[in-house]
């Protein structure tokens, strides 16, 4: 089921490693979390691999640092306090994400509008499609971070969720759906939606 | 004579200056093909706060004990 995975994933060298503070990238060990502060455990390792991606998901997701800060924490010592219930039926990686999704979602009082479609979303989407057909080209800046968080808030949660585990390529399109609560194909149409949403919302960031 | 040499250079420098800014947004600029690309180089790029650990290892240490595997109670031992 690896169907979209590829070989400059940074991550994807850790996968299954036992040593993974060796194999954690050397960029992502210097701005992590100190590693022994945790103790040389299995948990620490746990962490060390997986908290990169929760805290972004986090991040992105709550649109506040300091939320996200104590989202990635709480989520982290939620598993630690389960960690005897986890019976290996799916990855660390997706059950950590089911975690965090559920606790952001629980953080986001919004939610139960459940942010619905409107027609008229779609239409100004599918309208823009000759001017997100194409890459999206973006400066290096210490802004880039703050559109990106523009053009998501605009998405609908459900949008906004999907690219979000979808670019994290140790996640299988399946993964992806048993996360969201659908098939993989309906993960691939409304991914193909999504991302146009999302380079319209980027481009009006600009 | 010496304000028209010190403008000259001081025009000098901005253009390097711009020059410069150029090729730095130049040399920076990237595309990504997909709005997946561009949020997997924002993660990349995105530390994680290392408090969050410092707070983590404080919580585990206050908190109350990790619960017992199922199969640790199911086979029993009074260490409960």
């Amino acid at each position: 089921m690896a169907e979209r995975k590829s070989s400059d994933a940074p991550q994807a060298s850790v996968r299954g490693s036992r040593d993974l503070k060796t194999a954690v990238p050397a960029a992502a060990n210097r701005s992590d979390a100190p590693l022994d502060a945790l103790g040389e455990s299995e948990f620490a390792d746990l962490y060390t691999e997986h908290s990169r991606a929760i805290y972004y998901l986090a991040l992105r997701l709550l649109s506040d640092p300091q939320k996200a800060e104590d989202a990635t924490h709480d989520v982290f010592l939620k598993a630690f306090r389960k960690m005897h219930q986890f019976r290996g039926e799916s990855s660390w990686r997706t059950w950590l994400y089911r975690i965090a999704i559920n606790h952001c979602r629980n953080l986001q009082q919004a939610w139960n509008d459940r942010q619905m479609l409107t027609n008229a979303d779609e239409a100004v989407w599918e309208n823009a499609a000759a001017k997100t057909d194409s890459p999206l080209r973006v400066l290096e800046t210490k802004e880039l971070g703050q559109r990106i968080q523009a053009a998501l808030d605009g998405l609908p949660h459900e949008y906004r969720l999907l690219l979000l585990l979808v670019a994290d390529e140790r996640l299988s399109y399946e993964q992806v759906g048993t996360l969201t609560e659908q098939s993989p194909d309906a993960v691939r149409g409304k991914l193909h939606r999504a991302r146009r949403a999302f380079a319209v919302l980027f481009q009006q960031s600009a | 004579m010496n304000q028209q040499t010190k403008l000259n250079s001081q025009g000098q420098e901005h253009e390097q200056q711009q020059t410069s800014a150029q090729q730095t947004q130049q040399a920076s600029a990237r595309e990504f093909a997909t709005p997946e690309e561009l949020l997997r180089h924002d993660a990349l790029h995105t530390p994680v706060p290392p408090t969050i650990a410092q707070r983590l290892q404080e919580s585990i240490s206050k908190g109350p004990a990790q619960a017992r595997p199922w199969w640790k109670r199911l086979l029993g031992g009074s260490n409960q």
